[in-house]
């Protein structure tokens, strides 16, 4: 038994795909409780059980159809005659507009393919450092992961079944933070090279958001609908996926009818790895839940720490590890229904809890050595993976800082939610 | 192989990827289309239908299985990708050679036990979504985790007779 899980582990390791692993130690469990194995497709079929889950391949197919279009070009410049004018400005765009991408394309790595490519010449052109370019746009590719729409929020509200209205406002001010921090560290890093990217001008700002028209209604209706309680989290997903393949297909053509098929399938290839993982991972969680495994678990803990604050730091600790090892959405499907018990005896507020684990987990995108952040960014941009790490370094640190204080000041992610 | 087998085979994979891609397109149209229209008949007709949101759900189990066969013919299932990045390519195919098999094996329980809560499905009659039979909904996942457990095996075989070539080839340590 022990023998097999061990296989199970090494088998993980060397590789193989996940919901394999994790559908062989759910049958492991159910054999040894005698229960027949036809339970686990009983649980797979739990897929089709849950709520507000076609939010995924929804928002993850318009996200995509965004990055083919032309959609990350007008953000930058919309995002330029905005913020262009402060010193910086460039440096500040580009986090800007990339939280905001990420937050709409569910934080799959096509922000850096998407806006990387538009933000690194550009930013190599306004004299900025090689190093930090690099290190900004990998960082980049994950940051806006705590707003609003973005996948890792959504699939974590239906695991845990927590609201998800409650996630999204939960997610802003941390979000925020990350980006403050980020802007300030660029502000420091440049502060020889002060230049505004352009100064400010009414009329450009006027022709961006001409240029852009038909792409600002998307965040108003979608943040609008889900913030008013008008619309459900799904509803926003089917009205943003109709209403982009519209605009981009039929209505600015930047799309052609005939690569729709293809853009389908490759935005499906990441739903389809998240929720098949999902479904084998309600196997194995009833298992665990049914074996105790929460309970012993929390008596493990509760030897070891006693206080809130001491049970946040292990958390952060484990979360660390846990993020350099395993993807975000296999990390969410797979802890949080065994942490969810454990926090709620240390009083930790369960959206708070979502807060810390994605902020956490996000900081996994850009650890070496296996961050997925890391790979993109050497793939797309040519640069040996080292050279990445290295780049990559001084934004791990401060977002690690905004990790850090994300976890302990929990006002930050409750203030907005209503009582 | 002989050429015959090959080219059965190649076809086999081009109707495979169109049947996939012409599910995977329909699905997503479909989904749109019934939840915008639900929405519509709640704000200007103050009804629904009944049935929508369980339709809903069952298009997202047959998008998640169809998506999962086409992350395996693609080769994009989330995995912990350490060794790739870091062994050279001839020493990674040993344990890729491992996995695929183990792959291949599990998709092929879970199929074998899927199929027979379906056939159970069958058996009793059970419906959805007011009178579909129950195994026909839910008939997609056995499907979907044979087609995987045959892509593995592929993927199996492919890397296997790579890695007797590949050895074949090597020269004599001088």
């Amino acid at each position: 038994m022990i023998a097999l899980s061990i296989l199970l582990l090494v088998l993980a390791v060397f590789g193989a795909p996940l919901f394999t692993v994790i559908a062989g130690s759910a049958m492991l469990g159910y054999h040894k409780e005698g229960v027949d194995l036809m339970a686990v497709a009983v649980e797979i079929l739990g897929i089709a059980g849950m709520p507000f889950l076609s939010a995924i391949p929804l928002f993850t197919f318009a996200g995509y159809l965004l990055s083919e279009s032309n959609a990350p070009k007008r953000l930058v410049r919309l995002t330029g005659a905005l913020l262009g004018w402060m010193p910086g400005g460039l440096a500040l765009v580009s986090l800007a507009a990339c939280a905001f991408f990420t937050a709409f394309t569910g934080a799959s790595g096509v922000t850096i393919i998407a806006l990387g490519a538009i933000l690194y010449p550009a930013l190599q052109q306004d004299g900025y450092p090689e190093n930090f370019n690099l290190g900004l746009v990998t960082t980049s590719g994950s940051l806006g992961l705590l707003f609003a729409p973005s996948l890792p929020l959504i699939l974590y509200g239906v695991v845990a079944e927590v609201s998800i209205d409650d996630l999204f406002r939960a997610g802003v001010l941390p979000g925020l933070l990350m980006l403050l921090m980020l802007s300030g560290w660029s502000f420091w890093v440049n502060r020889g090279n002060r230049r505004p990217l352009k100064s400010f001008s009414l009329r450009e700002v006027g022709a961006a958001l001409r240029e852009s028209m038909w792409e600002l209604p998307l965040p108003v209706v979608v943040l609008g609908g889900i913030y008013s309680g008008f619309f459900a989290v799904s509803e926003a997903a089917a009205v943003t996926a109709l209403y982009v393949l519209i605009v981009e297909v039929f209505i600015l053509r930047e799309i052609r009818l005939a690569q729709l098929p293809t853009v389908m399938r490759e935005s499906m290839l990441l739903v389809g790895g998240i929720l098949i993982i999902l479904g084998v991972s309600l196997a194995s969680t009833n298992y665990m839940i049914d074996a105790g495994v929460p309970q012993k678990l929390l008596a493990i803990v509760a030897e070891l720490v006693t206080s809130q604050t001491t049970f946040l730091l292990l958390l952060l600790v484990f979360l660390l590890i846990l993020g350099a090892i395993l993807d975000i959405f296999s990390a969410i499907v797979l802890v949080v229904p065994l942490i969810l018990p454990i926090a709620a005896q240390y009083g930790v507020n369960e959206a708070h809890l979502g807060i810390v684990f994605l902020a956490a987990m996000q900081l996994g995108y850009l650890t070496p050595p296996v961050g997925l952040n890391l790979f993109i960014a050497s793939y797309r941009f040519d640069y040996p993976i080292m050279r990445v790490y290295a780049a990559t370094f001084p934004f791990l640190v401060i977002l690690t800082l905004s990790v850090i204080i994300i976890t302990f000041w929990s006002g930050l992610s409750l203030w907005l939610i209503p009582d | 192989m002989t050429d015959g087998a090959r080219s059965t085979l190649g076809k086999l994979e081009r109707w495979g990827t169109a049947a996939e891609n012409a599910s995977l397109v329909l699905l997503l149209a479909a989904m749109m289309i019934v939840a915008v229209g639900q929405i519509v008949l709640r704000l200007f007709f103050n009804s629904g239908l009944v049935w929508a949101d369980e339709l809903l759900k069952m298009m997202v189990l047959w998008i998640a299985m169809i998506a999962s066969v086409a992350a395996s013919r693609s080769n994009r299932h989330l995995r912990i990708d350490v060794l790739s990045h870091f062994l050279p390519p001839q020493v990674s195919r040993l344990p890729r050679l491992i996995v695929d098999a183990f792959a291949s094996f599990m998709c092929g329980v879970i199929a074998w036990q899927s199929l027979r809560f379906v056939l159970l499905d069958y058996e009793f009659g059970d419906t959805v979504l007011v009178d579909i039979p129950a195994w026909m909904a839910h008939g997609i996942v056995p499907l979907a985790f044979a087609v995987m457990s045959y892509r593995f095996l592929l993927l199996f075989i492919r890397e296997g007779i790579s890695l007797v070539r590949h050895s074949r080839r090597r020269p004599p340590a001088s």
